[in-house]
């Protein structure tokens, strides 16, 4: 049963001068087409990786598969419901939305610098009205950040007072607190230091695993999404030109694109 | 055996701050031989782009060399640094936006080196320019044209011809492949190796991807908060490596391999100390599955010509 | 935690330790804070009270500083102004009227202009043209001509009873709406940088609408430079008040700010009573100087690009 399911998802940017420019100069409109028909399905509890280099449109699906962005035509279904219909009430909306939540790219952009991390975490619970109360919330607080490794005491910290991995670790936990079904991740450990990344992979297949967690997994590594995926969808320029399991994928590709990528990525083995 | 090029012997690279002198550099030694690409491995904050700082005295205060000497073909340069810079050892930076001036055609900024470091005709550096845009695979009509037509990748072969214009013995690459898509970086880095082959031209390579260090590299230096962890022939270390912080760099490394999928990924646990506080001895023990006693006091000098751990010199005693 | 943690972090910080060892910011901070005291503390300071037409001898009118009145013979510290006013308590008095309309002004202007550059930066669109270009066209004019303008409309609005009374009112308000500009400039601009970071975005995956989002998220982030702005702009104010009250549009007679003393002085100044226009001149002189150091002072500290 498709737990997220994207059709035709197509997204435009107008980027004609304006009107009387146009008028003048007499040339046309231009569109850029920055997601081209694409079509997938997650199965609830696994991971579908997106891979394609800058420009494939990879990080404006995220944004769509999350709602910050509509897309210009296809809708993106979850659980049945329709993400984008306009018919929704804000209640149910707001609902849907705390269903699926991102971790993000940048560890430093990511976190508000003035806010306290506990306070960070805290904010979807206080939005959604997860729980009451402000004991019952920090409690809550402390139980998400030593699910992700850190210490309760670190909700009195301030962003700037952790490291790269650390911040990615609040982020996780910040999008845990709305209690998702779907995380979108976007590059969430492009960033990251070899070592730091691995210790951030981990922990997302650990909270896959504990909370049947579904994940949009968002990269341009491989390398990475060979441990993470049990679907990967190759982007090129907007359009998913292959999609196969990973074994399938790494054996037997069948696009061009898709084999010119597995033969540019620098590899640490050596046969 | 090869003649060195560049010896690095013993040097410090130390910053006076409120709470103290903190040493971003602690009694690093390398050598780079003539034509081998030598890799600088490390994650942020080891001291990778620092040490190619330090060679070409690019460190601004508060930070300073502190101690030790850098050799250049067999004359002290730490004192003087700026006779070599360009002209022997020239270096690319990792984003091509900022090493290229937005405001002048590229031809001009190539003339403009060659003209620096040569006692040639602008005629003749012009002529040097062009054959410099065709060596990186750019279309020697493009010399007049503006560093934003170009694309990112395009722009870093821009980066490299200029880099090449003077004829250095050494360049320094400080992570040439990061900002770039993977593809292109495929294209970069074969580029570099190409030529620096064809001329003999030496090359440090500071990135923090193992995978990049694996294609491109000779001999590989692994980082850790400042002080040389491990060193030697990149195949061999990253095969075999002795010190347990390789090890778990490149456990922890993920491969483009399918069965991987139900596997964790090794992690080392912790993370780098921060240069205020840096543990006493050796600065991986904290976080070593093989640390001994004596890693917690003494801080371990290159052992055997490999790695910098004591458990190296309980094998060679046993020996 | 909480206060005494606060205060500890602060005196611990670079801020504090960099505020030490730079002789201009101690120097200003301690000149601002001297002519504060003196104003908030002014009733136990003044020997007389210059507002009160009762405690006027006209008979001890011209008097040189520190020098008995050939008439009453009472000696005054600063000399008195043409009305017998001891010049040392009028400046004192003066300096509270200067601060405080200096410093409501700049509050004035500080709330209007970091909300209109929140809205212009967050929003953007057609309101962001509008507020930008409102401020452009306000850019254009002097902004002493500006006070005037709203003082004069202001005036013309009052019945002539509550002229007096809210003459302070008024001056407060053309000030503080001559001087918006480059707080809504400089928020806009570090509000639309903000915007797109993705603890933004964070937020409004969670439903936060976009009030909540402009001041519980941006707000605190793009404060930095507004207490620099603040500072300089304050100065401007004091400046602006000292002009209009100068110009007779503002302070009044009976109750002057350093501006209008200034004012009578040059009435006097050839005629050889120069210390009526000296002192007030030189109080405001310091004032001025001393607030505008300091904000030079903390704008190269604040500066992130020196660190």
């Amino acid at each position: 049963m498709s737990f997220v399911v994207a059709k035709n998802l197509t997204r435009n940017y107008d980027l004609s001068d304006p009107l009387i420019v146009r008028a003048l100069t007499m040339r046309p409109k231009r569109i850029l087409t920055a997601v081209d028909d694409v079509n997938f399905s997650i199965e609830k509890g696994t991971t579908y990786a997106l891979v394609g280099e800058s420009g494939s449109g990879k990080s404006t699906i995220a944004k769509m598969a999350v709602g910050l962005l509509k897309p210009s035509v296809g809708t993106l279904i979850v659980d049945g419901k329709n993400l984008n219909d306009p018919a929704l009430a804000r209640e149910d909306q707001l609902a849907l939305r705390r269903r699926i939540q991102m971790v993000f790219q940048s560890p430093y952009a990511s976190l508000n610098p003035r806010w306290r991390v506990g306070d960070i975490i805290a904010e979807p619970i206080k939005a959604f009205c997860l729980i009451d109360g402000i004991k019952a919330q920090s409690m809550r607080v402390s139980e998400l950040l030593e699910q992700v490794g850190l210490a309760p005491s670190d909700a009195t910290k301030y962003p700037h007072e952790f490291s790269g991995g650390q911040r990615q670790r609040i982020s996780i936990a910040r999008a845990l607190s709305s209690q998702p079904e779907v995380i979108v991740c976007d590059e969430p450990t492009s960033a990251l230091d070899v070592s730091v990344q691995a210790q951030v992979l981990n922990l997302l297949k650990a909270l896959q695993k504990e909370y049947a967690l579904t994940y949009l997994f968002i990269t341009h590594d491989l390398a990475v999404v060979s441990t993470m995926a049990n679907k990967i969808g190759v982007l090129n320029k907007g359009r998913l030109v292959e999609e196969q399991s990973p074994a399938g994928l790494f054996s037997r590709p069948q696009q061009d694109y898709t084999k010119m990528l597995l033969n540019a990525a620098p590899s640490i083995n050596f046969d | 055996m090869s003649e060195n090029l560049l010896e690095i012997k013993n040097i410090d690279v130390t910053f006076k701050t409120r709470h103290g002198i903190l040493k971003a550099i602690d009694n690093l030694s390398l050598s780079v031989n003539k034509g081998e690409i030598l890799g600088l491995v490390g994650e942020s904050g080891a001291g990778k782009s620092m040490t190619g700082a330090a060679i070409l005295g690019l460190i601004d205060p508060p930070g300073r060399l502190s101690s030790g000497q850098i050799w250049y073909k067999g004359q002290r340069i730490d004192q003087a640094p700026e006779t070599i810079r360009g002209h022997e050892i020239s270096m690319i930076f990792q984003d091509p936006l900022v090493s290229l001036n937005p405001l002048r055609r590229i031809g001009d900024q190539l003339v403009e080196t060659i003209l620096t470091h040569m006692p040639i005709t602008k005629y003749e550096a012009i002529e040097r320019a062009r054959k410099g845009l065709e060596e990186v695979g750019i279309d020697p009509e493009r010399i007049n044209a503006y560093p934003h037509t170009f694309s990112g990748g395009m722009r870093q072969r821009v980066v490299i011809a200029l880099a090449l214009a003077p004829e250095p013995a050494l360049i320094i690459a400080d992570e040439p492949t990061t900002a770039l898509d993977v593809s292109v970086q495929a294209q970069i880095l074969d580029l570099l190796k190409r030529l620096c082959r064809e001329r003999g031209t030496s090359i440090i390579l500071v990135t923090h991807d193992m995978g990049v260090i694996a294609e491109t590299t000779d001999r590989v230096g692994v980082l850790y908060a400042g002080r040389l962890a491990e060193i030697g022939d990149t195949r061999d270390i990253l095969t075999n490596p002795k010190h347990p912080y390789t090890k778990g760099l490149v456990a922890s490394t993920p491969r483009i391999d399918a069965s991987s999928f139900d596997k964790t990924l090794y992690q080392i646990s912790g993370s780098m100390p921060k240069l205020d506080a840096m543990p006493c001895g050796c600065a991986f023990h904290p976080r070593c599955e093989f640390v001994l006693d004596k890693c917690r006091s003494d801080i371990p000098s290159i052992i055997a010509n490999r790695a910098a751990c004591w458990l190296l010199d309980k094998e060679e005693s046993l020996l | 935690m909480g206060k005494g943690d606060i205060m500890n972090r602060f005196l611990d910080s670079d801020f504090f330790h960099d505020f030490l060892r730079a002789p201009v910011a101690l120097i200003s901070f301690c000149v601002v804070l001297i002519l504060v005291l003196s104003a908030v503390f002014a009733q136990f300071i003044a020997p007389t009270n210059p507002f009160d037409p009762a405690s006027l001898e006209l008979m001890n009118g011209f008097t040189p500083p520190l020098e008995a009145n050939m008439f009453t013979g009472e000696v005054f510290l600063l000399g008195t102004d043409d009305q017998g006013r001891d010049l040392f308590s009028a400046i004192l008095y003066g300096l509270r009227i200067s601060l405080f309309v200096g410093l409501m002004a700049v509050t004035l202007a500080m709330v209007l202009g970091v909300m209109l550059g929140l809205i212009a930066g967050y929003v953007g669109g057609w309101l962001d043209n509008l507020i930008m270009r409102l401020a452009d066209i306000q850019m254009t004019f002097p902004s002493i001509l500006i006070a005037m303008l709203i003082f004069g409309v202001a005036r013309g609005l009052l019945p002539p009873e509550l002229r007096y009374e809210m003459a302070i009112t008024v001056l407060i308000i053309s000030i503080g709406l001559s001087e918006w500009v480059p707080f809504a400039r400089t928020v806009r601009g570090s509000t639309m940088v903000e915007k797109e970071k993705e603890y933004i975005a964070a937020a409004r995956l969670i439903g936060l609408n976009r009030w909540q989002i402009m001041i519980r998220h941006i707000l605190p982030n793009v404060l930095g430079p507004v207490l620099v702005i603040a500072t300089i702009t304050f100065a401007l104010a004091i400046i602006a008040e000292a002009t209009l009250s100068f110009l007779g549009v503002g302070a009044p007679r009976t109750e002057p700010s350093l501006g209008t003393l200034i004012r009578v002085g040059q009435d006097y100044l050839f005629s050889g009573e120069w210390w009526i226009l000296l002192f007030p001149a030189l109080t405001l002189l310091a004032l001025a100087l001393a607030v505008n150091l300091l904000g030079d002072w903390l704008r190269d500290t604040l500066n992130p690009r020196l660190k």
